[in-house]
């Protein structure tokens, strides 16, 4: 029971990484990949009516954290209180750009609601990146002392821990590139005219980036936490997840130059599953790692709720998340194909 | 400066969440008129319906919108600033959480783009779903939210695990929580009266400005007659469901709301008064015997209890506060049902639209079943007091001791600065659509 709720948070978290990733990207693209008011439109458009059904992938990975392991939720967010905050105000700001913008037709309203827009995207990114860096990494745990980690301290991976150090910088930044690149590879795939060329050029450029900041991220975490991938030897699961990040980036590698862009695309959402999937399989059952001794770690098991609860959600989640792609049909069917600039925006059509 | 770290917790949660309720009470009070509107639009063709669901559509865009990103903190809240309740109770609140989110986020988040945007792209029919598909998701939502509120009001459905925090024992149990059903059928009325004060104000807006007249006609007429509907049943059955309910319950909390420090039969209801704890007194009450009596058990001479038959420390804490939140509630609610009731009759006469005076309070009359709502939930989060979880988990135990009361405090300012400005461009974006109107020569079909 435990097990399969800690493969369903790690699937919500995989689907926000996968599906919202493109969206953030895309966003931390703004100025990039579109250049002018109508190339803007473009990759708004191409967001689309769906990020916020995408957004609701974290929201609802919350609330499974909630039910499945309180004591996760309970440790974890008061010690990340200031960090957690701004990610929230940052989302808030956002959501407010991507809706608001297109309601006045003016420059400058547009121009202001365009840079907080693609601000917002970056830094979302980079903190979304950081937390990934701090599950790996750890946090100094111990036996009932509540914990609250200063923004950074010394930048070092042991002694005194800071929320921001070497190492969770460097996967802050590998998962800003990663995502603009897997952001990119959406746009190629729905925008069209100078939105989609740029895009294109971008995937060639970006993926190749991620996958050697991949090597460089992967040999920092062998120096941080070395069990990690001793503990792969022997999880078929990881096998499975690390033939999928080996498969994507194939795709990833090639597609761009094949012009191939659902390659690419699929390659990148794979690529993304596979890092995700393969760092869940080593980690399991450690949720939040304790840097003092790993008697103070909160698993799987010490940290969820009673069995009985457990039972009870399990009836309803399946449910619920069968559902969830039946709006997204009804609703997906009628955008299929490249985004049109008049489909989003309150523009006069 | 209060150096009680669960102080500004509190008023941090009170705050972000009375300003998120703001929006979703005129998102569910909008989304059945718009349901409405486009059936008929859609069954007779007549273009007044279309054109009146296209304008409030498109304000309910922008409202849902700041619903949305106001919402999610309130979510994550529980895990940054109560997480020894949500350690405690997660095992049991963390359902309905999470089924909100699965069930009717989702639901929600994929018709909304469709409804705002996709008039043209979805063709009638299916827009027409797609509306029906946002009202019915931002109900559920509701109902998911009011049966954690509910659990926290009156447990149901829950046990002990073997490390003393509260487990599911019935999931029937939890989310048919009798207080829910009722709380439910009074919020969600109360949020169609914030709806249909809304479109009323609107309307009346329309006729004395001397434009739009049709649409200001159409949203007089309609704003009137759910406002009266939806104002009396309010009041009864389901705002006496609630007092009863409260009585038997939580019954120091409805002494506190009726600043009743005695205990007695034929008891009386205050309609003016301070309370003064000190002195355990009410200050110049007007009173009306036996009616209290009467609204909580249904004789005229049941013994209610008053706060000094209860130990102090299960009093609620904030007796004034309490006490007002309720008053002005039931006050404003009273005066609803006379407010639309005259309307109704202007309207049934034929003269609504020629009594200017009528139509000038109808138009400024929009803000105050906002504030009927707010005052509302102070009473019942106030009345759950001293507790977090009633008669379970105490409220003074339930904060994140890790986060410093410095912080919290920081980030409620934050709080408050940005929703202004989140506020500043909802007024200013929802006054353009107003207006706007919908003259034909804007319309964006
Ligand atoms: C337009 C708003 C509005 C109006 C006019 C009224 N209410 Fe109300 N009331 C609410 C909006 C509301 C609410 C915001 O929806 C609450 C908060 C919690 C809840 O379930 O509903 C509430 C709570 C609430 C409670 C507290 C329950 C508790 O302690 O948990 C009682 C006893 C009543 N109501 C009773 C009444 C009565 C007798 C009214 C007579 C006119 C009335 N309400 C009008
Ligand atoms: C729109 C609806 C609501 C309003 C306006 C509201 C209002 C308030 C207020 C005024 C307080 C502060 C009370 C105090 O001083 O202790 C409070 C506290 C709180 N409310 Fe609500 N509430 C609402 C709905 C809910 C719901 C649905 C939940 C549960 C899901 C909830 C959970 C809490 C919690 C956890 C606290 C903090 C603990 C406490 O002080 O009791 N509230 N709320
Ligand atoms: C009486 C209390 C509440 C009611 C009736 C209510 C209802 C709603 C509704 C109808 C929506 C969607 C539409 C809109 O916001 O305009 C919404 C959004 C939201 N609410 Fe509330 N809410 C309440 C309190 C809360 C509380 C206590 C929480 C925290 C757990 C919360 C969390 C959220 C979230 C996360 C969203 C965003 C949904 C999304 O991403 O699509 N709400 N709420």
């Amino acid at each position: 029971m435990v097990e399969l709720w800690f493969a369903i948070l790690c699937l919500m978290l995989v689907m926000f990484a996968v599906l919202g990733g493109w969206d953030f990207g895309a966003g931390a693209l703004h100025f990039i990949a579109a250049r002018n008011q109508d190339e803007r439109r473009m990759l708004i458009a191409a967001i689309g009516p769906l990020w916020t059904w995408n957004e609701v992938w974290l929201v609802a990975g919350g609330g499974v954290l909630f039910v499945a392991f309180p004591r996760v939720l309970a440790i974890s967010f008061p010690a990340y209180y200031l960090a957690l905050f701004l990610v929230l105000w940052t989302l808030i700001l956002r959501g407010i750009a991507l809706e608001v913008r297109g309601l006045i037709d003016s420059g400058l309203w547009r121009a202001f609601w365009d840079t907080a827009f693609a601000a917002a995207n970056i830094l979302l990114a980079i903190l979304f990146g950081a937390a990934i860096g701090n599950v790996v990494r750890g946090m100094p745990l111990q036996a009932d002392v509540p914990l609250s980690l200063p923004l950074f301290t010394n930048f070092g991976v042991r002694g005194p821990l800071g929320i921001l150090d070497w190492y969770t910088v460097s996967v802050a930044v590998f998962t800003l590139v990663c995502l603009c690149a897997h952001g990119a590879s959406y746009l190629a795939l729905k925008a069209e005219g100078e939105v989609y060329r740029r895009a294109k050029a971008l995937t060639k450029w970006l993926w190749p980036i991620a996958v050697v900041l991949l090597l460089v991220v992967s040999a920092e975490t062998f120096y941080v936490r070395p069990e990690l991938f001793t503990r792969m030897a022997d999880r078929p699961l990881a096998w499975i997840a690390l033939l999928l990040t080996a498969g994507g980036t194939a795709a990833i590698l090639t597609g761009p130059r094949a012009g191939a862009e659902a390659r690419t695309f699929w390659g990148g959402c794979v690529f993304i599953t596979g890092l995700l999937g393969s760092a869940a399989a080593s980690l399991f059952p450690v949720i939040l790692y304790s840097t003092v001794s790993g008697q103070y770690s909160i698993t799987a098991y010490n940290g969820s709720s009673d069995a009985s609860s457990l039972r009870a959600a399990s009836y309803w989640w399946p449910v619920a998340f069968a559902l969830s792609f039946v709006y997204f049909w009804f609703v997906g069917k009628h955008y299929r194909g490249r985004a049109q600039t008049s489909q989003y925006g309150h523009d006069p059509q | 400066m209060t150096d009680d770290a669960a102080f500004w917790h509190r008023i941090q949660f009170a705050f972000t969440i009375v300003y998120h309720y703001l929006f979703p009470q005129l998102t569910m009070g909008l989304a059945w008129f718009l349901v409405a509107w486009k059936w008929l639009h859609l069954r007779t063709g007549d273009p007044r319906y279309g054109d009146a669901a296209r304008l409030w559509t498109r304000i309910f865009g922008i409202n849902f919108a700041v619903g949305v990103v106001t919402g999610i903190p309130m979510e994550f809240q529980f895990g940054t600033n109560w997480s020894s309740f949500s350690k405690y109770a997660g095992g049991v609140i963390g359902q309905s959480l999470a089924m909100e989110g699965m069930f009717s986020f989702f639901f929600e988040s994929a018709f909304i783009g469709a409804m705002v945007w996709g008039e043209k792209r979805l063709g009638p029919r299916n827009h027409f779903l797609a509306t029906l598909g946002v009202a019915l998701g931002s109900w559920l939502s509701g109902y998911f939210i009011l049966v954690t509120n509910a659990f926290m009001q009156a447990p149901s459905g829950y046990a002990f695990a073997a490390d003393g925090s509260l487990r599911l024992a019935s999931l029937s149990d939890f989310l048919l929580n009798r207080w829910a059903l009722i709380e439910f059928c009074h919020n969600q009325c109360a949020a169609i009266v914030t709806g249909a004060f809304a479109i009323a104000a609107l309307g009346a807006f329309y006729v004395l400005r001397g434009d739009n007249g049709s649409q200001g006609r159409l949203f007089l007429k309609w704003g009137a007659a759910v406002g009266l509907v939806a104002s009396a049943i309010v009041a009864f059955p389901t705002g006496d469901a609630q007092a009863k309910m409260v009585a038997r319950l939580q019954p120091q909390a409805l002494a506190a709301m009726e600043g009743r420090f005695q205990s007695g039969p034929i008891a009386e209801i205050t309609l003016i008064g301070q309370p003064d704890v000190q002195k355990r007194q009410l200050d110049n009450p007007i009173r009306v015997p036996g009616m209290l009596s009467f609204l909580a058990f249904g004789t005229f001479h049941s013994d209610v209890p008053g706060l000094g038959a209860f130990p102090e420390d299960t009093w609620p804490t904030n007796i004034e506060l309490l006490y007002y939140g309720f008053h002005v509630m039931a006050g404003l609610g009273t005066l609803f049902i006379l407010l639309m009731a005259l309307a109704n009759l202007q309207q049934i006469r034929g003269r609504l639209e020629s009594s200017r005076r009528l139509l000038w309070i109808l138009m400024l009359a929009f803000p105050f079943p906002f504030i009927a709502n707010t005052a509302g939930w102070v009473t019942a989060e106030l009345g759950r007091q001293p507790w977090l979880v009633y008669g379970l988990f105490r409220t003074r135990d339930g904060y994140s001791a890790a986060v410093s009361s410095g912080d919290t405090l920081f980030t409620l300012i934050g709080f408050a600065g940005l929703y202004f400005v989140v506020g500043l461009l909802y007024v200013f974006l929802v006054g353009r659509e107003v207006l706007h109107g919908a003259s034909p020569g804007l319309e964006h079909a």
